[in-house]
């Protein structure tokens, strides 16, 4: 998973930040709004977290202009907890919103909730066959029997699991998994997807030959 | 509502009463002109008789013969031969040229005055009336005129049949002539050494008429007090109205709701006029309290960024074990949040302070110029930090102040015109004297302030660029801190700007009183 920080608090933006990459996303940063809006405009985030009070574009007019072309999943983060904020927050196209200060373990559930909505799972857990991902404890358990996965491989399988039932690209898999800041290799990604299904079984990831992959 | 409802019954009876005591002054006043208007027609009545009577009968007794006139004669039945039979008077009388007869209807029948006048005691005294005086009490069946003369003696010498069978004499007073009451009968005498003489008549249907035409006041001036005290009611409630309006709307804004405003249709009478200072009031009430809630929100969201801050670095170190660099990164962070919440709270407690006005004493008589090169000499770091040249134009000034504040002045405009300075510019600060004034005046050759964000500079937690602003660690209360103090010490700060070119914040204080204090 891909996530955009926005946010114009440089000790705040380095922290969440780093946090966010602990918990296995893909975690892209701007520290102003023009830069959010390029960036969001830019890629396909499966989230975005964004500060309202920012420079040069603020976070209310980011996100109405994001929403004229882009309906990525977006959670505010505000110093403002007045209703009325929240309010607008929520009406200008805000998915959810969080008022600093927040805790973090909070924000980490509402932005995993967020992305598993906008991806139509009303469940955290997906099962796959004998195999069942819990996306609250980012736990993999095959036939009830937990398994270890890097958080690589994590991040790939729960994105393929989230987009159960549909062909994912390779194109898309390396947008979703790797940050801005990764040069990351084509050749990565046929590890992790080898690694999984060793650790997995085999049948549970398809490769589709020429279009990409998919759990079926 | 009590207090509103006295009001109008309060003038409603002040009404009342003026209203009551006016149409009682007037309907007095009309019965009293009435009354003496019918009691001097009645008296003119009884005059022209009793002129009449007493020149027929007291002239006869005392007058020489040679000056009375035929008519006058009544006794003399060689002037007058014979004196005509009471069925000669209406002959007589009706050919008269000069009479007017006004007062006799024409269908009388003769005999009632006949029987009336010419009956006992006698009809001497009637035969010796003439005619001219005669009719006078002759086919008035309704005011029946009486006269009654007496002789010299206070005997009575001749009275009409229609007198009263006791009429006593009036009793000579100073007056020779005069009118008196005797129950309704109204009579008018004329008194001489020979003799007097006395016509009456009963006035009751004039008293009665008197009284009709009182009631009939009574009536129409309680119906007008009436109609008035209706009109007055209706008035009053027209007219207290707004203020009932007033107090409606005065209860909800008591109650919260500070939106509220009186319906001001009619703003130029006095409820109006009242209904504008009011709303003015309302008005500016509402803006302190919105301005008070949003330095409150401007103030909580200062402070909750860097606890933000501190809470995900503590909570992202504390998550697993850590190397010593990223705790180092870590609670270095957490010590710049906390050093911008101290800087924060210590600005908040300095407007809260003015606001208070704890400012107020220890002042003093000081140097504005010794003042100002003591806080740059703080500042030179920072300008050389920034790359920006400090240019001093000091000249000693007094001014009377309070030290730490004036410093804190200097400090805040200093580092300001140093912060949003572009690099390699200047800030020139200079002090002067003007007159009654000591002068501070910092100049940065920056950015400038955009004209929509210059009114606003002073305010709270303003910020024109908000991002810059933000990661010098400011909250944007430094000016606004700067117009406090200025403000306390009753002194003026002024801000031009031309864009590009930079800004230049101007500060009057009162000078001080002398030069040795």
């Amino acid at each position: 998973m891909r996530v955009l920080v926005v946010e114009d608090e440089s000790d705040l933006l380095v922290s969440l930040v780093k946090a966010l990459r602990e918990e296995g996303y893909a975690v892209d940063m701007a520290a102003d709004g023009e830069e959010g809006l390029f960036k969001a405009r830019s890629w396909d985030y499966d989230a975005i977290v964004l500060d309202v009070m920012l420079p040069r574009l603020d976070g209310w007019e980011l996100l109405r202009r994001l929403r004229q072309s882009k309906s990525t999943p977006v959670l505010m983060l505000t110093a403002r907890d007045a209703a009325r904020d929240r309010v607008r927050g929520l009406d200008t196209g805000a998915d959810d919103y969080v008022v600093k200060p927040f805790d973090l373990h909070e924000l980490f559930a509402r932005l995993r909730a967020l992305i598993r909505r906008a991806a139509g799972r009303p469940r955290n857990v997906i099962d796959v066959g004998q195999v069942a991902l819990d996306i609250g404890p980012r736990r993999v358990t095959r036939a009830g029997q937990p398994v270890a996965l890097t958080a690589r491989e994590y991040a790939l399988f729960e994105f393929l699991a989230v987009h159960r039932g549909s062909v994912v690209t390779r194109n898309a898999l390396y947008e979703h998994l790797f940050d801005e800041d990764e040069d990351s290799l084509s050749n990565l990604l046929d590890v992790h997807v080898s690694n999984l299904r060793k650790k997995l079984g085999p049948e549970v990831i398809v490769t589709r030959r020429g279009q990409g992959y998919c759990i079926e | 509502m009590n207090a509103f409802r006295s009001i109008r019954w309060r003038l409603q009876s002040w009404h009342g009463v003026m209203l009551a005591l006016a149409l009682a002054g007037f309907g007095y006043t009309a019965w009293q002109l009435e009354w003496e208007n019918q009691l001097r027609r009645i008296d003119q009545e009884l005059e022209e008789r009793v002129s009449a009577v007493a020149g027929a009968t007291l002239a006869v007794q005392d007058r020489p013969a040679e000056d009375r006139s035929p008519r006058e004669a009544p006794e003399q039945d060689e002037r007058r031969p014979a004196s005509p039979p009471p069925g000669q008077f209406r002959r007589e009388e009706r050919p008269a040229p000069d009479d007017p007869q006004p007062r006799r209807p024409p269908q009388e029948p003769p005999s009632q005055l006949q029987g009336r006048a010419g009956s006992p005691p006698g009809p001497r005294s009637d035969a010796r009336l003439p005619a001219r005086e005669m009719r006078f009490f002759e086919g008035l069946s309704g005011q029946a005129f009486y006269y009654v003369v007496w002789g010299p003696d206070g005997a009575e010498h001749t009275r009409s049949t229609s007198a009263p069978p006791s009429v006593p004499r009036p009793e000579r007073t100073a007056a020779l002539r005069g009118s008196r009451w005797r129950g309704t009968i109204r009579e008018r005498f004329h008194l001489a050494p020979e003799g007097g003489v006395l016509v009456g008549r009963d006035a009751d249907k004039d008293l009665a008429a008197v009284r009709r035409f009182a009631s009939l006041l009574a009536v129409t001036g309680g119906a007008a007090c009436l109609l008035g005290l209706g009109g007055g009611w209706w008035v009053s409630t027209r007219a207290l109205r707004p203020i009932a309006d007033i107090s409606a709307t005065a209860a909800r804004i008591a109650s919260g709701d500070l939106t509220q405003r009186i319906r001001t249709a009619d703003t130029s009478s006095e409820l109006g006029a009242l209904a504008g200072v009011l709303n003015d009031t309302f008005a500016r009430l509402h803006a302190s309290f919105t301005r008070q809630a949003q330095f409150t929100a401007d103030a909580s969201h200062e402070l909750r960024t860097p606890v933000a801050v501190v809470l995900t670095h503590t909570q992202n170190a504390l998550a697993r074990d850590r190397t010593a660099d990223e705790y180092r990164e870590s609670l270095a962070a957490c010590q710049r949040a906390a050093q911008r919440m101290r800087g924060l709270t210590e600005s908040l407690l300095t407007l809260a302070r003015i606001d208070s006005g704890g400012l107020a004493e220890a002042r003093v008589t000081c140097d504005l110029a010794q003042i100002a090169h003591g806080a740059i000499d703080l500042l030179r770091p920072l300008a050389e930090a920034e790359k920006v040249t400090l240019i001093l134009q000091l000249s000693p000034v007094r001014c009377q102040a309070h030290i730490g504040q004036l410093e804190q002045v200097v400090t805040n405009l200093v580092s300001n015109a140093i912060h949003y300075d572009r690099a390699g510019g200047s800030v020139r600060i200079r002090t002067a004297a003007e007159p009654g004034f000591a002068v501070l005046s910092v100049q940065d050759t920056g950015e400038g302030i955009a004209p929509g964000d210059l009114p606003h500079v002073f305010e709270r937690f303003y910020r024109a660029d908000k991002a810059r602003a933000r990661s010098a660690g400011r909250a944007g209360l430094g000016l606004a801190i700067t117009r406090a103090i200025v403000d306390a010490h009753r002194g003026t700060i002024q801000v031009v700007s031309a864009p590009g070119a930079g800004s230049t914040f101007t500060v009057r204080l009162p000078a001080g009183a002398d030069h040795h204090a």
